[in-house]
């Protein structure tokens, strides 16, 4: 998955409060075992759960930051956010649904949005008066 | 403190990180401003999902 996020530019941070040093550890002895040279992307340290809390993801009675995963464009916007409780992972796939959508709507300008499911190349609905009460004439679910 | 909302600029913070090849290093959400970022949190390392 990461090598597709980096061909749409997208830049990944992993954030947890262990230290700096056992991500290192982590890395080298199981992570690099799973992903050929090891996690590739910034492990970033959240010692004490500070920023967790300002994201809404810090448990302080376990004292760790539970599974969240948050997308920010580049303007430093954050524009999607999905909590889990840490007993399910993640959908990477559905990450790289949501990166896709929001940069097609960013390329427009914010003139075409995406509607529910939307992949590329499927239809996407241009904002303004004339679709007011006639979304069902370009799109079906 | 600002609470992370969608919409909203997402509240800058400065960490220390280990990145391969590099070694540790700190890191600011605002030094990657003209790129996406996905941000992951997750609750340890040496976990199981």
């Amino acid at each position: 998955m990461y090598p597709k996020l980096k061909e749409l530019g997208v830049e990944v941070l992993s954030m947890s409060t262990d230290s700096r040093f056992t991500h290192k550890i982590w890395n080298e002895t199981e992570l690099s075992k799973m992903v050929e040279g090891g996690i590739p992307y910034p492990m970033l340290s959240d010692q004490g759960g500070r920023i967790g809390t300002v994201y809404g993801v810090y448990d302080e009675a376990a004292g760790v930051d539970i599974r969240g995963r948050f997308i920010i464009d580049p303007d430093g916007v954050l524009q999607a956010m999905e909590v889990l409780t840490p007993t399910v992972g993640r959908n990477p796939n559905e990450l790289l649904r949501q990166v896709q959508a929001y940069q097609h709507v960013r390329s427009t300008g914010g003139a075409e949005v995406t509607p529910s499911g939307w992949t590329p190349g499927e239809t996407t609905l241009k904002v303004g008066p004339d679709l007011v009460g006639r979304v069902w004439e370009v799109w079906k679910p | 403190m600002t609470m992370a909302r969608v919409g909203k600029p997402a509240p800058d913070f400065e960490a220390s990180a280990y990145i391969v090849g590099e070694g540790f290093k700190n890191v600011k959400l605002s030094d990657y401003r003209g790129q996406w970022v996905v941000l992951c949190f997750y609750p340890g390392d040496f976990t199981f999902v």
